[in-house]
């Protein structure tokens, strides 16, 4: 088990945001968090690697890896972010300095967790481009001349740089459009069993859920009403919301929800 | 009966980018006509030649077999009132100043002269924001709020409101859905629908995800760089001919 929360509840003020969530996260597997918005999945998933701003008060334990990241000072947590847990944002344009090139993004990257040694650094952030897809020149590009498309792999390049065991990618193709997010994903499944990390991935689009997730917790204000296996869910689902958010979703075609075939039917 | 036709449109912009390029479909009166592609493939420039903001290369468009590109200001003018569109953010096109019961009957204020309203009617101001939230199912009490006080859901039901509230005969929807989560798309694409069968509305639906313009359309468009590249009818969607970019598409869903 890499990630389990225990009886985390999350309060901003008198408000109750998170409400007594448990879950656990086994290694490498891919994790899927659904919910709509305000739902506050967002809000749980910044808990975990400590970005939530000062108002919002955490209880309960979030152990990554047998450690409770609550008990971390902010110098531990700095270096278990970016090289054990790292993050994709759904805004890509708020992810990078706009006046920092993707190639600075890449070295202040490697330089803060170690790495000093500068011709190493360039030749690692390179790689990490063409292993998603981008080439060179991008390197000493700014971020406002890439496409939104562009910026979700440079974000991968980054987020995958230190090979992390925990990946959170908040809503990451929520912003994009259907046939670049789909691609988007693709790499990232692949980078996922190259690297063999375990992804927790926030969204709320099933389309997304059943081609990857392996299981999947649904939130609604601030509770998990209901968890398990891809198959079970999508296709026998328990809880009335879950039963209502499976059946907004346009799709096409007919079959089962997980697209497993049906037992006993051709 | 062609409502709105459009024949060899092109468009380019001054970089010298060819946005829409050599494009002809036509949309019938009644129909839901849907316009699928992704990013950066010219949807959204169709959109703004058809409605006038942006000025055309080449190429004609006909509304009711009259050809719109060479109106001038005062004929524009009766031709906006039946043409009427739905952008994809609604807190952009709602004017931040204005209470919600202010921009709803914006539109009819411009035009009062000229209206001959068949489903809706105008007693009082009160009353018409009354029957224009009743007609997407948000509460009256909203009426006196500001854009920023409601939900992205709310506001988008907002200005499909206005949209309705002259009983145009085109409305564009430019991605109506794009930024609601899935359980307010669900239900705002459902209201249109419904809106279209009542007051006998027609639709182009551009938007990139391929599977609700399937659920809302009778007949599809594919667009990708410029070029219109297939077009069928929704029941046609899984057949062998669909062209390699649909197959694509559909592949993803």
């Amino acid at each position: 088990m890499i990630l389990s929360m225990e009886q985390v509840s999350i309060r901003s003020g008198e408000k109750k945001i998170i409400d007594n969530v448990p879950f656990s996260i086994d290694k490498g597997e891919w994790f899927a968090l659904v919910g709509q918005s305000g739902s506050g999945k967002s809000i749980l998933s910044r808990a975990i690697g400590q970005l939530l701003p000062k108002n919002f008060q955490v209880e309960g334990k979030i152990l990554l890896n047998e450690e409770d990241l609550c008990s971390l000072s902010p110098k531990q947590m700095r270096t278990i972010r970016g090289q054990t847990l790292s993050y994709i944002f759904q805004d890509y344009q708020g992810t990078f300095t706009p006046f920092r090139t993707i190639g600075q993004h890449l070295e202040e990257y490697q330089k803060v967790h170690g790495n000093l040694d500068t011709r190493q650094r360039k030749i690692k952030s390179i790689e990490a481009l063409h292993s998603v897809g981008l080439d060179e020149a991008f390197y000493s590009s700014y971020p406002f001349q890439l496409s939104g498309g562009q910026l979700q792999r440079a974000s991968i390049a980054i987020a995958l740089l230190l090979s992390p065991d925990l990946l959170i990618a908040d809503e990451i193709t929520t912003a994009l459009d259907s046939v670049s997010g789909h691609r988007i994903l693709e790499l990232l499944a692949k980078k996922q069993k190259e690297i063999g990390c375990t992804i927790l991935f926030i969204t709320h689009d099933w389309r997304h859920v059943r081609r990857y997730a392996d299981r999947i917790a649904i939130m609604k204000d601030g509770v998990i009403v209901e968890s398990g296996g891809k198959h079970r869910i999508l296709d026998h689902p328990k809880h009335a919301y879950t039963k209502q958010l499976i059946h907004a979703t346009p799709i096409l075609g007919k079959g089962l929800l997980s697209g497993l075939q049906e037992v006993g039917k051709e | 009966m062609s409502l709105l036709t459009v024949k060899e449109l092109t468009k380019s912009y001054q970089s010298g980018k060819v946005a829409v390029d050599y494009l002809s479909f036509t949309l019938n009166k009644g129909e839901c006509l849907g316009l699928v592609g992704e990013s950066g493939c010219g949807k959204s420039t169709l959109a703004r030649c058809l409605l006038r903001i942006e000025p055309i290369n080449s190429g004609s468009i006909y509304f009711n077999n009259e050809p719109i590109e060479s109106l001038n200001g005062r004929q524009l003018y009766s031709y906006r009132k039946k043409l009427q569109i739905v952008f994809q953010n609604p807190l952009a096109a709602l004017n931040p100043k204005l209470k919600i019961k202010d921009s709803l009957v914006d539109p009819y204020l411009e035009y009062a002269k000229e209206l001959n309203l068949s489903y809706f009617s105008f007693t009082s101001k009160a009353a018409f924001v009354k029957q224009l939230l009743e007609a997407v199912e948000l509460p009256s009490s909203l009426a006196d709020r500001y854009p920023h006080e409601i939900s992205g859901g709310q506001q988008q039901r907002v200005t499909i409101a206005r949209a309705i509230s002259i009983e145009p005969e085109l409305i564009v929807l430019d991605e109506p859905t794009a930024s609601l989560d899935v359980i307010s798309q669900r239900a705002v694409l459902t209201l249109l629908t419904e809106l279209r069968e009542t007051l006998n509305l027609s639709y182009l639906f551009i938007s990139h995800d391929l599977a609700a313009v399937n659920q809302m359309c009778q007949r599809i468009l594919v667009m990708k760089e410029g070029h219109l590249i297939d077009e069928f009818n929704r029941r046609d969607l899984f057949d062998n001919e669909r062209h390699a970019y649909t197959k694509e598409l559909i592949s993803i869903y």
